[in-house]
């Protein structure tokens, strides 16, 4: 059934003009009611989007014979992954490019030929996004072409540089800039390994949803509502993910791609820094230094005037 | 081969997707109309503050039955207003109802300036300073102190550092001991790098915690919370009332990266409190300076902090006097659980109430129902339940006494 998107679109316009109806209302609780409308607009688009996932295996059901492993052709794993990144906030792979491409443009303004080194990492990227779909269907080959993808990437950029005498400031804002491509790269990688962690959860819980239902249709049960697919579905994946948050292999891809991603952040403040430090505005690190300094004169303060406090005490109790 | 058992009825599936919608477009519209989500409604004065802690003295509801006052104190993530999030679901107001007087710290939302506070500063500064004002402003040399969550924590590390300022000890849901791999925070949180994450971020984004939270049931508070928000969306009461949950789910203040460092480090991965290795400040905690009487309440369905991480305190700790109770349901079901409202607050109150310094003086009291519970070593035996009060006045939304602050009783420090 092809209808879903198109109800999915009519939905989310729908939502957003209520959205923006809300924020006119000047209602005192604003951003949780828009919070909630958000939400709300987005697992309506997973009921809709499961249910569009189980129509055509409906009709397998109804079609074929009792053996699972029938309806695996009628199932859509690119539409179930969409329900998944629903499910768990995650950031489509599309997004990561934008990072390359506002990078690229930031530092085009401080540097043209910078720009030149970020193209073949945005190339190598590029390619590597057409491996996804490797990867949601479990393939380990695809890990050994991001690689080479991004080995690729390398020789042509900070390779180069090694050939490149030194140029003072500039060349430090150069190698920050590829240091921080190199740490979106880890992080993009990282991130993929989780997902794919995620994924492969998401499609084995599918079939046991699948499994189930099989097995009740051949017990002689009648399957009157959507609902009880979406119930045994919520059931079975809320099973089967905590049984894999439980595992140390989860919680190790969690640790380290949280590492990633904040790397990439530190090295994003560290640019801009580096960027910022000839105008005359409060850097980062200058700011957090006056922090420190507040808050250990504070607790200076608040230590004295507890001293005080004591002696002011013991002078009256003598008195 | 067609199925002969299923009597495919697509007309039942289109008609379900149109309920679907209807109610869709209904709810919406309710959504759209609510003006007011109005959360910890119950009277309070603010009447100390430091930095960005308040300390709050709620109006009684009640003649008084117990003389000591109770300080609150609830975690540093999410809010306090939890304890009374609606009028008929609130433990605050039900404690109020049985006379007891009750105090509670809010702790503000920590910006990048508040980065560098440790939990030096929140349990030797900021707590202990409530306290002394407490005990000079109500004429107590010893307070009652009940901590929640991260709080009861807190209040046990506190406890232990200023036993001679603590009458009795009440924990809510508390871990302790952090060996437990139960909860998936604690498994989690061993595998974190905690300094990368601290320095990086300064103040460490309520957000980024609440993704951790709805990771502990994803697809029941991703999905089905809200498949089935809609069967409750045209009941403008009920309405209020999830939105009053979500207001409170995701109204997270970020944690100061010094305090949260530590907490993560000394806590979940080094399990240092149990251990007797636990340094705040200059001080050493020892939980066998804990010697007041201590009622340690754990969820037998806590998903959150397991009860393994909540029950080994009776063992760690110096009292004779200990309970352990065990309340039958999850983390948040203790504070807005139909049960727990009949449950918990005359529990609490007649345990407190017991071990209180001095016997009430007025006569206006509310009845406790008799034995409400029975507190024993290593458990508890519910005999009765009490009746709910009638709820006493209404519920303004803007408390007279919460914003004025000419009506505050600022101190800067106890003389104490």
């Amino acid at each position: 059934m092809r209808n879903g998107p198109d109800i999915m679109e009519i939905y989310e316009k729908w939502f957003d003009s209520l959205t923006e109806s809300v924020s006119r209302a000047g209602s005192s609780n604003i951003d949780i009611l828009k919070d909630t409308l958000v939400r709300l607009s987005t697992r309506s688009n997973i009921y809709t989007k499961l249910y569009e996932i189980w129509l055509p295996l409906y009709n397998a059901i109804q079609s074929r014979a009792f053996d699972p492993r029938a309806y695996a052709g009628a199932f859509d794993p690119e539409a179930y992954k969409e329900v998944l990144d629903r499910v768990f906030g995650l950031t489509s792979p599309e997004k990561v490019l934008e990072v390359y491409d506002q990078a690229a443009k930031a530092i085009m303004v401080i540097n043209t030929s910078v720009a030149d080194f970020l193209v073949p990492w945005r190339e190598a990227y590029e390619k590597n996004l057409q491996t996804v779909p490797q990867f949601i269907e479990g393939h380990p080959e695809a890990f050994l072409n991001i690689f080479h993808n991004l080995f690729n990437a390398f020789d042509n950029t900070i390779g180069r540089l090694f050939h490149i005498p030194a140029v003072g400031k500039d060349r430090e804002k150069v190698e920050l800039a590829l240091r921080a491509m190199d740490e979106l790269t880890v992080y993009v990688i990282k991130s993929i390994h989780f997902q794919h962690i995620l994924y492969g959860t998401g499609l084995e819980a599918m079939e046991k949803v699948i499994q189930a239902f099989a097995e009740r249709i051949k017990s002689g049960e009648e399957m009157k509502s959507f609902d009880e697919f979406l119930n045994t579905w919520v059931d079975i994946n809320e099973r089967e993910f905590l049984d894999l948050f439980r595992t140390d292999e989860f919680a190790k891809a969690q640790s380290e791609m949280m590492q990633a991603a904040l790397n990439v952040r530190r090295h994003f403040h560290k640019q801009l820094e580096l960027y910022l430090y000839d105008l005359p505005v409060a850097l980062r690190s200058e700011t957090k230094d006056l922090y420190r300094t507040v808050h250990d004169l504070k607790r200076r303060v608040n230590s004295l005037e507890k001293e005080l406090s004591n002696l002011q005490t013991k002078e009256e109790a003598r008195a | 081969m067609k199925t002969p058992f299923m009597v495919p009825d697509t007309r039942n599936f289109l008609r379900e997707m149109g309920e679907f919608t209807t109610s869709l477009i209904k709810g919406t519209e309710n959504l759209a109309h609510i003006d007011e989500i109005d959360v910890g409604t119950a009277e309070k004065e603010l009447v100390f503050s430091e930095d960005k802690i308040k300390l709050y003295h709620y109006r009684p509801l009640a003649g008084k039955t117990a003389n000591v006052p109770v300080l609150i104190v609830y975690a540093l993530v999410n809010r306090y207003y939890m304890l009374d999030l609606q009028p008929d679901r609130s433990l605050v107001r039900n404690l109020l109802k049985l006379g007891l007087d009750l105090y509670i710290v809010d702790w503000g939302y920590p910006t990048r300036a508040d980065m560098y506070l440790t939990l030096d500063d929140y349990i030797n500064g900021y707590l202990n300073d409530c306290i002394d004002f407490m005990r000079e402003d109500t004429g107590h040399e010893k307070v009652n102190i009940m901590g929640i969550c991260q709080g009861g924590t807190f209040s046990a590390i506190y406890s232990a550092l200023y036993p001679e300022k603590i009458k009795n000890f009440v924990a809510l849901v508390a871990p302790f001991d952090f060996s437990t791999n139960k909860g998936l925070l604690f498994s989690w949180a061993k595998h974190w790098n905690v300094d990368v994450l601290a320095d990086t971020y300064g103040v460490i984004p309520g957000d980024f915690l609440n993704q951790g939270f709805l990771m502990l049931a994803p697809f029941q508070l991703n999905v089905r919370k809200y498949i089935e928000m809609l069967d409750i969306m045209e009941d403008k009461e009920k309405l209020l009332n999830f939105l009053r949950m979500e207001k409170w789910i995701f109204d997270s203040p970020g944690q100061a990266g010094e305090a949260f460092r530590q907490f993560l480090k000394d806590l979940y991965q080094d399990n240092k409190l149990v251990k007797g290795e636990l340094v705040i400040g200059d001080k050493r905690v020892d939980l066998k300076r804990i010697t007041m009487p201590v009622l340690n309440i754990y969820a037998g369905a806590d998903h959150l902090v397991p009860p393994e991480a909540t029950r080994p305190l009776n063992d760690l700790v110096g009292s004779t006097d200990k309970s352990l109770y065990e309340f039958k349901g999850g983390h948040i079901g203790v504070f807005v659980g139909s049960r727990s409202q009949k449950e918990l607050a005359p529990n609490i109150a007649a345990w407190l109430r017991e071990r209180d310094a001095e016997p009430p003086k007025e006569k206006s009291a509310p009845e406790i129902p008799e034995a409400v519970a029975e507190f024993s070593e290593g458990r508890t035996q519910v005999k009765g339940e009490a009746e709910e009060t009638k709820e006493a006045g209404s519920a303004s939304p803007e408390s007279p006494g919460e914003s004025p602050e000419n009506s505050i009783k600022r101190r800067k420090r106890s003389k104490k």
